[in-house]
């Protein structure tokens, strides 16, 4: 059973959803701030962190 | 693209949306995991034990839900269903028989209407005033006028917080008082107020208080709140009594007016996910509805332009008169009245009615105060483009 996989695929997911919101509330023109910024900059590393739990245990 | 056939939805993502009823609506981040989480049809069902009903779920926690909700609300019993008419269809199927009167504003929703209609009731509307607010004066003329009538009292009182027309407040304790010495039971539609503004029932008076999750609650559709008091509860929440003739099987406690379990799956983890959310924002109503006054502040600069609900704002849903202005553009544009739509699409600003320049309902809930001043400089850019003045 691949929980880990599983479980990071959730919550890659779920970060990816906050980086929906941020785009949500700086429609239109998606001007973010310092702050914005660094929490996008958060969420993609916690991604990129989930899609390699991933890999590392579906596929190598 | 979602298969061959469907289109991501990304209004929200790409565009400010002044869509009336979806403002208030629209999904806390929350809500959108459990959208992910909780989409297979039973998956509110996974843990469901005995007595096997919706509102007795300890996993996930929807008893717990059913137990704050009621205490949100200043009622004592709360039940979530597909919809606030659902709300209505519940209480008028227990109240309301064959031939009996129900009142409900001349501004109030058509749900209200047809939840009547089919328990053959009969509606009688009472006519809001010059300002179009339904008050509790007109409430007791209808009273009477019914009683004089029919030689009996209307069975049940609708009364709308706000209408989704102008937004405008309606005399909701002056009612009350009226329904109150006449012993007729009210039914608040908090369609536009629970999950937006602090909304408590018993403060209020009233016997029933419906709310829309999908219009006010950061929830999907359907979904919506039912909830009433210890008075009422039995009779609105009452459970089962039949039995098969042939299997002799019963249901125990499932309740006849919510069908048995109401709204399953991610609907109502929705609701419970974006709750923490909705008890925070309902103290903020008073910012949101600053930023609404900001807006039309700024819109009224546009020569010509009106607001047709009342001043000053109580809600953030309103509804403008460009008769004088945008309209008149649109007579002399080769996109008629689609030259408005055109031009704040362009400028990254959907949800008014294609086409609409005379009259027409916005909603500003929910927008930072950076994307209000945005929405404001462009209508009245738009303005300057056509030639209509500005005051400065």
């Amino acid at each position: 059973m691949s929980e880990d996989a599983v479980d990071s695929l959730f919550q890659a997911l779920y970060s990816l959803t906050d980086i929906r919101e941020i785009f949500r509330k700086t429609s239109p023109h998606h001007e973010l701030t310092e702050d914005q910024k660094k929490q996008m900059d958060e969420l993609i590393e916690k991604v990129r962190k989930n899609l390699d739990e991933i890999e590392g245990e579906m596929l190598e | 693209m979602i298969g061959d056939a469907l289109e991501s939805r990304a209004r929200e993502e790409l565009f400010i949306n002044l869509n009336p009823i979806q403002a208030a609506g629209r999904l806390t981040p929350e809500a959108m995991k459990t959208m992910i989480s909780y989409g297979d049809g039973y998956s509110t069902c996974d843990w469901c034990q005995h007595p096997f009903r919706l509102d007795k779920i300890d996993k996930p926690p929807i008893a717990e839900f059913h137990t704050d909700l009621p205490e949100f609300l200043g009622m004592d019993e709360a039940r979530v269903v597909p919809g606030a008419r659902r709300g209505f269809q519940a209480v008028v199927s227990s109240l309301v028989d064959e031939g009996d009167t129900v009142l409900a504003s001349a501004l109030s929703h058509y749900t209200e209407f047809l939840s009547v209609e089919q328990v053959g009731g009969i509606i009688r509307e009472v006519p809001v005033n010059e300002k179009n607010v339904h008050t509790g004066k007109a409430t007791g003329e209808k009273v009477e006028e019914v009683k004089e009538g029919t030689g009996e009292l209307p069975k049940l009182i609708f009364v709308d917080h706000f209408d989704y027309t102008y937004g405008n407040e309606h005399e909701v304790e002056e009612i009350v008082r009226v329904a109150n010495e006449h012993d007729i039971p009210v039914l608040y539609n908090g369609a536009y107020t629970v999950g937006v503004m602090p909304v408590h029932g018993k403060e209020l008076g009233v016997d029933f208080l419906v709310g829309s999750g999908h219009k006010s609650f950061a929830s999907p559709a359907p979904s919506g709140i039912l909830a009433t008091t210890d008075e009422w509860a039995d009779k609105v929440f009452r459970t089962t009594e039949m039995e098969g003739d042939v299997t002799g099987r019963s249901f125990g406690i499932k309740e006849v007016e919510m069908l048995g379990c109401t709204l399953m799956g991610s609907n109502v983890i929705a609701m419970m996910a974006s709750f923490p959310r909705i008890r925070e924002r309902v103290e903020n109503w008073e910012e949101e509805v600053d930023k609404a006054e900001y807006f039309l502040e700024e819109f009224l600069k546009i020569e010509g332009n009106k607001v047709l609900s009342e001043m000053p704002r109580k809600h953030t849903l309103v509804k403008v008169d460009t008769r004088e202005s945008f309209d008149q553009i649109a007579k002399g544009h080769d996109r008629r009245g689609y030259f408005l739509y055109d031009e704040l699409k362009e400028r990254g600003i959907i949800g008014i009615f294609p086409g609409a320049t005379r009259t027409w309902k916005m909603n500003t809930y929910g927008l930072t105060w950076k994307q209000v001043k945005y929405l404001a400089k462009s209508f009245q850019e738009i303005a300057r483009k056509y030639d209509i003045q500005v005051e400065e």
